[in-house]
């Protein structure tokens, strides 16, 4: 699917838009750019699985080609329950934001609308934060009245907290796996004496009526 | 030219603060998947780590695993690691530009890879602007931030592989309930049969002395 001309063709990038993406980018909170190239046909999906009560921040940028064309495309993002939570149809760029009601796989998935540029592909931006990332720590600063030095340290601790909170989490997850592999491993001894219990017993039913048949037919 | 000197010098600045991350995602790869990410400046740290979270694998207990190559914007490999279920990495960018990430799937059963990349950069002299100080403390601040990342970085790598042996649990304890049930009911519908055999060996339509 992919070969060097995926990566000549998306170094290429006119340098003016690039400069204008980066400064865009520079001026949000710390998060994720990954580039997807979409085919044109056909569906890329990324998920994640998330917490309850989590933030999701996430922008989405198309390419333009090297010839000024920008190829539209759509978005669909699914909670793990199936709810629909953003669809947009024949965009270039876009963002959403939601908080995490339920715990589990949040499904983004995009898919190319230009059919007519035949075999064009369309490269993606997808800037996706989750959590700390997703702070908006322009409003901390200014209603703290707190700049430079001071605000990175405070991101820092943030960024402290995040690792402490997620700890806990793999700690409590662990927790529930180890009950899982518990109650597995006392179901395998349960389920193995019943096996042999229901053999002898089957095996004792057979003889049994196998007997009673052979002596009503007066054989035994 | 000076114009575009003084543009670099500002986005120098703007992106001083900027370290790229990325969410610990997911894609699902049939056979080949690439993910693309900008590396800034020469000499960057890219790291990451991807772990091969939802696979099927019935008889074998070990997991066949996928092809992970990294190429430079020059078209070089600059990484690759061969049939892995999951591995960390780390390497410095020869050169700014965009690299690209690829994972192959050499087996027909579409695997899930969750993976994470992090480009970090600590500022330099060579990022600045002739007229621009170095400020020993941003300096610090970067370290610490990149010390931080790699915790968050090996924590993302630890949730992938606790959900890849949740996965793995979860499948146990179906295959135990499901197998034994099996089991049980296979047992007993076969000494049923075997019975009615006999019994149909023994049938009037069939002359017992032939038995």
């Amino acid at each position: 699917m992919a070969g060097n001309a995926d990566v000549r063709r998306t170094v290429m990038f006119p340098s003016f838009l690039f400069v204008t993406l980066l400064v865009a980018l520079s001026n949000a909170p710390v998060g994720d750019a990954i580039w997807l190239n979409l085919p044109s046909t056909g569906t890329k999906c990324v998920s994640e699985e998330i917490q309850n009560n989590v933030v999701v921040l996430a922008d989405y940028v198309v390419v333009p080609e090297d010839h000024g064309h920008i190829p539209a495309i759509s978005v669909k993002v699914t909670s793990p329950y199936g709810n629909n939570l953003h669809h947009m149809e024949n965009v270039t760029h876009g963002q959403f934001a939601f908080t995490t009601q339920e715990a589990g796989n949040y499904l983004a998935c995009f898919w190319s609308e230009s059919h007519t540029q035949g075999g064009g592909e369309a490269s993606v931006n997808i800037d996706w934060k989750t959590g700390i990332a997703a702070k908006d720590w322009e409003s901390v600063a200014r209603k703290e009245k707190i700049e430079g030095v001071e605000l990175e340290l405070r991101k820092l601790e943030g960024a402290v907290e995040a690792i402490h909170e997620n700890l806990l989490y793999l700690k409590s997850r662990e927790a529930e796996m180890r009950t899982v592999s518990e109650t597995t491993n006392g179901r395998v001894a349960w389920f193995s004496m019943m096996s042999l219990g229901i053999c002898i017993a089957v095996s004792g039913l057979q003889v049994w009526y196998l007997k009673r048949f052979f002596q009503k037919k007066k054989l035994i | 030219m000076k114009r575009w000197g003084k543009m670099w010098a500002l986005m120098g600045l703007l992106l001083l603060n900027w370290v790229s991350n990325v969410s610990s995602l997911s894609v699902t790869v049939n056979d080949v998947e690439c993910v693309y990410e900008y590396v800034l400046f020469e000499g960057d740290t890219v790291s990451g780590n991807f772990v091969v979270v939802d696979h099927d694998i019935f008889w074998s207990s070990d997991h066949p695993g996928i092809d992970f190559t990294v190429t430079s914007p020059g078209g070089n490999t600059v990484h690759n690691l061969r049939g892995t279920s999951g591995d960390k990495f780390e390497f410095k960018a020869p050169q700014s530009g965009m690299y690209k990430f690829c994972f192959h799937n050499p087996y027909s059963t579409p695997e899930t890879v969750s993976f994470y990349i992090h480009v970090g950069h600590i500022p330099t002299e060579n990022n600045l602007a002739k007229d621009e100080h170095l400020d020993p403390i941003n300096v610090k601040i970067a370290e610490l931030r990149e010390a931080l990342e790699t915790v968050t970085a090996e924590q993302k790598y630890l949730k992938a592989r606790d959900a890849r042996h949740r996965h793995t649990n979860e499948s146990t304890r179906k295959r135990v309930i499901g197998y034994t049930v099996g089991e049980y009911i296979v047992l007993a519908l076969v000494s049923a049969l075997q019975v009615l055999y006999i019994r149909s060996l023994f049938s009037k339509s069939v002359a017992y002395n032939r038995v």
